[in-house]
């Protein structure tokens, strides 16, 4: 199923998500077009990582669909290895492998899916790592890297895929607070090169700074939506009220 | 953060000393301590060369003791227990329990007085050492008090295999050959039954948990027998009991690394699997690439540990009717003592099997410790 008439990037359509029992997303709508910003807010257990996970399918939605590039993924057809090349997801727990380097890190996947040459891996990985400012870090394994470091390269490794949609689960919440500049600094930097991008996020400024739109998200339901300035400003529900009193 | 580092060596040549200083009486009280287990054990041992080269005649004394000039090894025995009753070995002995009784006594009276941490190391260890040197002297009295003749006789009468150090060689290399060949042909079979038990699809994870539990299940001596009896002469396979083996000891620790390998990989974060699968990687890729060479890293040393059981399990290739030339060190040194009534070869066999894990484990503590440097934990990464 394709729409070469759609223009956003990603479009969600009525998710529902069921974990045994448990109702997590009760049918959320969304819709990006290229170049902009979706943050995600809401308290904790709201169901905004959940959201997030189901836009690249880590976690298959129960029910609606998602719409990337013009495709339904969540048909059951859709080669999903494939879609997930261009769609990059960055974590809150970093997840890079241990076991290599910064470098290898991102070569791996630019050589074993995507099947570039060796050197031309190695040039977009360095490239990469340059832009988040880690090209001297490129021979340092994760163990040796503080976590904001270890974040940048895990957002360069994403990058390096050249992804149409970038995702970003809480990437600072795991971070010394010292630490969470720099990355948002180069979050900042790739809103402004015009990448699509979905943050799901616990930092306001940057929230009203950097989206283009915002969702608040409670109980499984996107409860309030709209550019954020505009929703941080004028909240319409008493549960936004209460998170922002607490948060802001 | 370069110019803290900086700052701080200036500050600090080098940590402080949390020891302390001693003093010259907890250190007496330690060289007490060593001077006791050197005086003990190396005054032993130095005797029993001594007398091992200058190789004496048969005395009467041994022969008094029943080592009488026919028997086999005679003179080597005699050797052994005369140097063990020389009064050279008894100066040595006394010396080292007088000298280790001293350092248990001034260790622990003075341990509580003393306003060093080194001081009280000294006491400490002295006293220590003192009580190994004196449990070790008074059992060396003791045992040249009892029997020491028929002792030797028995267990030490190294002449008595002279003829069979070649095959015990050769024993074990069979050892090795059947330890190595079933470990490694183990690790390929578990890691395949790891993946395929790891399946979320029932069918597929269903028969390798059977595999899992039957060979985990059942002995592996009967695992050898049925093998061999049952499958092989039954259905006319025609293996040789040498090649049976290897293929019930690769398929029976193919079981045990199985679960293994399971634990390994379960013990890995799930985003280390969603981070490989978010790049495009197929499931297959991300266990080639990311998964299965961490849990390799992390299960090196229980491996390792079922290699060490496995060198003690090639023992139990009795039941395969083998012949001379294909015996594992263990039935090799039973045959010998078949021949000949004397327990040394037991005591060569044990010599045998440490020579072969006491480098191997040395080894492989090396190789781990080599993997892991590239796996330090991620820092910051909750948990």
């Amino acid at each position: 199923m394709t729409n070469a008439e759609d223009k956003a990037v990603v479009r969600l359509e009525g998710i529902h998500k069921w974990f045994g029992d448990h109702h997590v997303l009760k049918g959320i709508d969304l819709e990006l077009d290229a170049g902009e910003v979706q943050v995600v807010v809401g308290p904790s257990g709201s169901g905004k990582s959940t959201l997030l996970r189901c836009v690249n399918m880590l976690e298959i939605p129960s029910q609606g669909h998602v719409w990337f590039e013009g495709r339904d993924i969540t048909d059951i057809r859709t080669d999903l290895n494939e879609v997930r090349t261009r769609m990059g997801i960055v974590f809150q727990a970093f997840n890079l492998f241990p076991h290599m380097t910064a470098l290898r890190n991102i070569t791996v996947a630019l050589q074993k899916v995507l099947k570039v040459d060796a050197t031309e891996a190695r040039d977009r990985a360095m490239e990469q790592l340059a832009r988040v400012g880690l090209a001297g870090k490129a021979d340092a394994y994760p163990g040796a890297l503080s976590g904001g470091q270890q974040q940048r390269v895990a957002i360069a490794r994403a990058l390096a895929m050249r992804p149409t949609l970038m995702l970003f689960d809480e990437v600072t919440s795991a971070l010394d607070p010292e630490l969470v500049g720099e990355v948002l600094d180069v979050m900042r930097q790739l809103a402004e090169e015009g990448m699509t991008m979905m943050v799901v996020t616990h930092e306001m400024g940057f929230a009203r700074e950097v989206g283009t739109w915002l969702i608040f998200t409670d109980g499984g339901l996107a409860v309030e939506r709209g550019k954020p300035k505009e929703v941080f400003a004028n909240p319409q529900t008493e549960r936004l009220q209460q998170f922002l009193a607490k948060v802001l | 953060m370069a110019v803290t580092a900086e700052a701080a060596t200036a500050v600090w040549e080098s940590p402080p000393d949390v020891m302390g200083p001693s003093a010259p009486v907890p250190r007496a009280i330690f060289w007490s301590g060593i001077a006791a287990l050197v005086s003990v054990g190396g005054g032993v041992v130095a005797m029993q060369l001594y007398y091992a080269i200058q190789g004496g005649t048969l005395t009467p004394a041994c022969v008094q003791g029943g080592i009488s000039p026919e028997l086999f090894g005679a003179r080597g025995v005699c050797n052994i227990v005369t140097a063990l009753n020389a009064a050279m070995t008894s100066f040595f002995l006394y010396l080292g329990i007088a000298l280790g009784a001293v350092a248990i006594v001034a260790g622990s009276v003075l341990y509580s007085r003393q306003d060093t941490r080194r001081k009280k190391e000294h006491c400490i260890t002295g006293a220590i050492l003192g009580v190994q040197a004196v449990v070790v002297g008074a059992f060396l009295l003791w045992f040249r008090a009892s029997d020491p003749f028929t002792f030797a006789f028995q267990f030490l009468n190294f002449e008595r295999i002279q003829d069979y150090w070649g095959g015990f060689l050769r024993a074990a290399a069979n050892t090795v050959i059947l330890a190595f060949a079933g470990e490694l042909g183990g690790i390929v079979v578990g890691l395949v039954l790891s993946l395929l038990a790891l399946s979320k699809r029932r069918a597929v994870r269903a028969p390798a948990r059977a595999y899992i539990n039957f060979f985990r299940g059942t002995p592996l001596i009967w695992q050898l027998s049925f093998f061999y009896f049952g499958l092989n002469l039954g259905l006319g396979l025609g293996l040789s009991g040498y090649v049976s083996a290897i293929v019930i000891f690769t398929l029976n620790t193919g079981a045990y690394a199985a679960e293994v390998f399971r634990a390994g990989i379960q013990s890995l974060e799930r985003g280390q699997m969603e981070a490989a699968r978010s790049l495009g990687m197929s499931y297959p890729s991300a266990l080639r690439y990311a998964i299965v060479p961490q849990a390799v890293r992390r299960v090196i040393p229980p491996l390792m540990n079922e290699f060490v059981i496995l060198i003690k399990d090639t023992s139990l290739i009795i039941v395969l009717g083998l012949t001379q030339t294909q015996l594992d060190l263990y039935n090799y040194a039973r045959e010998g003592f078949a021949d000949t009534f004397n327990a040394t070869f037991f005591v060569v066999a044990a010599l045998g099997y440490l020579a072969v894990t006491l480098p191997l484990i040395r080894l492989v503590n090396m190789a781990e410790k080599k993997l892991r440097s590239g796996l330090v934990s991620i820092a910051g990464a909750p948990t």
